[in-house]
Order: C-alpha cells, then structure tokens, then sequence
C-alpha cells in the first residue's frame, strides 16, 4: 500500500466538509488523497475496485462507469464489489490478487456510502433525511429472508445483546461489571474519536466533557442516564454504532519503490470466510468465521498472535472490542474487559485498539468504514497519526471487519522500508 | 430439485416443523436448505422436529425491523433444538416488558420451551414458548 485517502466521516447534509457535494465528488476527493499521498498519476493505475452497499442513497448501479471519469480512471478497467461492511478490507485482497496474478502494477480501491439521505426523487443534489428503521429495512437485506428475517429478526439482540450476554455469563460477570466495563470501552473510544479531526464525533469531544455538557455531575450517572438508553439489554445506546457518510480510498502496488514518497505498508496475508445467519450457536462469542480467518490470515502472513503490535476489530457493537481480541489471541482469553477497563486500549497504552474512534467514535458509513481503518492504520505506522499516535513499537497491523451478514474479512499488514 | 422453501412453510401450515437430516454425518439442518450445514452434502432426508427445545437467552430492541415495530416489544431469543440446531425467533411466556424483567428472565434460563406456529403478517412461522 502506498498512498491512503478518506474524507471526513458526518453528514451530506451537516458536515461542511461534506455538505453539497455528490456521491461521485465525495469518491474522487478520497481517491486523489490516495493518488497524491502515493504520489502517483491516474496513469499509472492499471485498474479500479468500488464498493457501495446502499444503492437506495447512492442510485448508483454501475459503480465504475459512473465514477471513471470522476476519478480519472476513463478506459481503465474498473468493477463493482460488495462484501458490505468489509468491503474495504476485503478489496485489500483482491487488489493483492489482482497485483500478484501479473496484470496489474497499480489498483486503486475506492467506497463510499451515505447514510444520512436518498435522493428526494432523482436529482442527487435534492435530498432528505432517511429515518433509522427504513436504513434498517434496506440494510437487513443483507440477512437471510428466506426463513430468518421472518421470524422477527432483531439486529439490537442478534449483534448486542446476545454476544453481550454470552460474554458475561462465558466469563461470569454480574451485569454492573460487564456495564462498568463497557462503558470504559466507550470512554476510550470516545477519547480517541476526540483527536481525530475526520471523526463523526471529534467536536463532540471525550464522554466526560459531553456528560459534563448534558448537565452530568459524573459520566457513571451519564452512562446509565435516559441519554443511553437500552439498545437490546444488556447493550445501551452508545455501545452501538452511529451511522455517517463517508468515502475511502487506498493504492495497491507492485512497484512502492517507484512512487513511495512515504513509508509503504506491506499486505502480508489475508484471509475471508462467510457464513448465513445464525452466525453462533449456544456460545454467543464464538464465531467460527472469525476463529478460521484470523488463523488462515496468521498462517499466510507467517505470524502469531504475539507478534501483533497493532489490533483493529469490527466494532458495529463495542462488545467486539472485547470478544474479538481474545479470539485472535491479542489479549489473553477471559480479560479483554479487564484490560478495557484498564485503559490498556489507549494509544499510548500496551494494546492499542481501534485508534481511529471505531465505528461508534468514527463512524460507520458501511462499505467505506474498512478504508477508514486502513488510513488509520497506515498513518500511524508512518508516524503521521499526530495527537493520537501510538506510542509503542508498531510493525505488525491486524485489521479485522464484519460484513453483513455475515463475512469476515482479515488483513495483515508490516511497516515496509 | 424440489421446492424446499415452499414446502417447509406450507408443512407449517399443516402444522408439521420439518428439518433435514444429513444421510453422511446425521446432522439436522433446520430449517431444511439444499446441503447440509456441517458436511455439505445433498444427501438429506426430510425429518419431522420434535418441537422441543431450550431458551438460552434473549432480548428485546427499542429498534425492531420495521415489518414488526407494531409488535413491539418483542421477545426474541436464541434456541437450542433438540435435534441440536439453534433457532433465533420469538419467545413467548416470558416478561419483556423493561430491561430489569429482561434481565430478571434471563437469570432464570437456559429453561425448557416448546415450539409453536404462529401466524405472523401473513406468514406461518415457527415461536418458542417458555415451559
């Protein structure tokens, strides 16, 4: 990987970096980010990978005629992929592919998506508000409808509550330890979602100063106020994502030696699974899909578990900020939550977790969310990452993300030279 | 091939839950697709579920799909057949109605349920109801 882009993560019709602009604008400024940050010419990139899930906001079907020219990609080739919320992960390994197989030299990889509105009608200037529950309607798609949606399907206990639950009971919590300890969760990830500028939430500040903005003598009587109510008990409001707009982008090489003004960061392996819904049995935390990806992406990229200096999860829910790095073995099994509450997850602590702000601090704008992370994780093993730079050893990277519902995607990265 | 999806809900009309038991690995699919979801193999034989089963956990959301939000709120929970597939539906005899009855029902399980067919907006599924 030698160059990254992502615009700010917010709202099309808010954010003022993001305000007025169009689906195809918004690609184009990710992806020149990304071309510059390489230092490289649309010339040079041989082909181009896009992804977008929600075609309802987007009304976009054929993703890379549409966006050639936008993106300087006339007459290269160019096709739609979609692994939804992985989907910028799992484009990591395609581009590798498509690299490796020979007919490529340079692939740029692009997402975006938007969240907060569809086209009132056609026209993609005039816009108006989508209400969660029609999001929802159209994201479930990505579950199965042939027997599960039918039986009242519930994201909030499937995605929450149920690994919330299992992980308590696995590791025999009381509900006021496993509350207190996601709310230390969501402190660090608002705490790193408060210094980085392209968050959803950075002006909205750390939970302490917003609970302290809300009329809260403490951020415990915040946590458990009406402001973050129950999701699906025993999972509340704020252990949940928020949904954004935003767009992603990265170049893929062959040749970094060429282009690189920057340090590149090298694929070392990767690894997909799927599987339909149910996702887990009796034990909620255990996913076989995310077990057998980590171990075919660890064993391609020759690496254990103890080599990893760097850990980003899939956190759509913050329960996976625990149940996820004791599955691939970057904390040890049973004290994620410990190690949470411990502050052990900060930047600046011995097992940085998910720096960027995760999908709640960050935001989750679906197929562009995994590039946000790669730019995450690329900045900070450059050293670019500023306030929020990791402060330990950083030469291994694991990012792992789910895609609805459900597909693993993980991506091991190294520092290059 | 023959239908399967069709058949299993007009079976549920007739009030017959029907898995599929693998003629290699003797593992039940349920509800029934075209393979076998351990082993993969087609070689499946059409069973009747014994409609028995144990509530491990459940929940209910302040956002339901939206097909349902007039039903809410709904219990729904996980449940472990006793053919030995998990089945994730709604679960009845139990108290949703705040997150401290929730909690409260959930220190009381895993419990026994049985199943039962409900007719939902139209359409026949298959319920647990707490034993």
């Amino acid at each position: 990987m030698i160059g990254v882009g992502c615009t700010r993560f917010g709202s099309v019709l808010e954010t003022p970096e993001l305000k007025d602009k169009t689906f195809q604008e918004l690609a184009a400024e990710a992806a020149f980010e990304a071309m510059d940050d390489a230092g490289i010419d649309p010339d040079k990139i041989d082909a181009f990978i896009v992804g977008n899930m929600l075609t309802h906001t987007s009304q976009i079907y054929s993703h890379s005629t549409v966006l050639s020219e936008w993106l300087g990609m006339r007459l290269k080739g160019g096709f739609h992929f979609d692994t939804a919320c992985s989907t910028t992960n799992t484009g990591l390994g395609i581009a590798w592919e498509m690299i490796m197989s020979g007919k490529c030299k340079n692939v740029l990889l692009v997402a975006g998506e938007i969240l907060s509105s569809k086209p009132k009608k056609y026209f993609p200037l005039d816009r108006e508000a989508v209400d969660a529950s029609t999001l929802w309607e159209w994201t479930d798609f990505g579950v199965d409808h042939v027997y599960a949606y039918h039986h009242f399907y519930d994201i909030g206990s499937a995605y929450g509550a149920f690994p919330t639950l299992g992980y308590m009971r696995k590791n025999k919590l009381s509900f006021e330890q496993m509350d207190k300890a996601m709310m230390e969760v969501n402190k660090t990830v608002r705490k790193h979602s408060s210094m980085n500028p392209k968050a959803l939430l950075y002006e909205k500040g750390t939970l302490e100063e917003q609970a302290k903005k809300d009329g809260f003598a403490s951020v415990d009587d915040y946590w458990k106020s009406e402001k973050n109510p129950f999701f699906a008990w025993p999972t509340r409001l704020f252990s949940a994502l928020n949904t954004a707009d935003g767009f992603s982008a990265s170049v893929i090489s062959a040749e970094p030696e060429k282009y690189a003004k920057k340090t590149p960061v090298d694929i070392l392996g990767f690894h997909w699974t799927t599987a339909n819904y149910p996702w887990y049995g009796e034990d909620t935390t255990d996913w076989p899909q995310d077990s057998l990806a980590f171990k075919e992406a660890y064993k391609m990229a020759n690496i254990k578990p103890e080599d990893v200096d760097y850990l980003y999860v899939h956190d759509c829910m913050q329960i996976y900020q625990l149940i996820l790095p004791e599955v691939c073995g970057y904390v040890p099994s049973g004290q994620a939550w410990q190690y949470a509450t411990d502050g052990r997850y900060m930047f600046n602590g011995d097992k940085p977790l998910n720096v960027s702000g995760g999908r709640h601090g960050g935001g989750h704008a679906f197929e562009a969310s995994g590039g946000f992370e790669t730019y995450e994780i690329v900045k900070q093993m450059r050293g670019e990452a500023g306030a929020r730079q990791i402060t330990k050893k950083l030469d291994i990277a694991v990012q792992h993300n789910h895609g609805y519902g459900m597909h693993t995607a993980v991506t091991v990265f190294k520092k290059g030279q | 091939m023959e239908p399967i999806v069709k058949k299993w809900y007009d079976g549920l009309e007739n009030e017959k839950i029907m898995g599929a038991k693998c003629s290699d690995c003797n593992n039940v699919t349920f509800p029934p697709m075209t393979v076998c979801r351990e082993c993969r193999s087609r070689r499946l034989n059409p069973i009747e579920m014994s409609g028995k089963g144990t509530i491990v956990m459940f929940s209910a959301t302040i956002l339901p799909a939206k097909p349902f939000a007039d039903m809410a709120p709904i219990p729904y929970g996980i449940v472990k057949t006793e053919e030995g597939p998990c089945l994730f539906t709604k679960i009845s005899g139990v108290d949703c109605s705040s997150p401290e009855a929730i909690r409260r029902e959930n220190e009381l399980l895993p419990a026994p349920g049985e199943a039962t067919i409900e007719k939902v907006k139209g359409v026949n599924i298959v319920t647990f109801k707490k034993a």
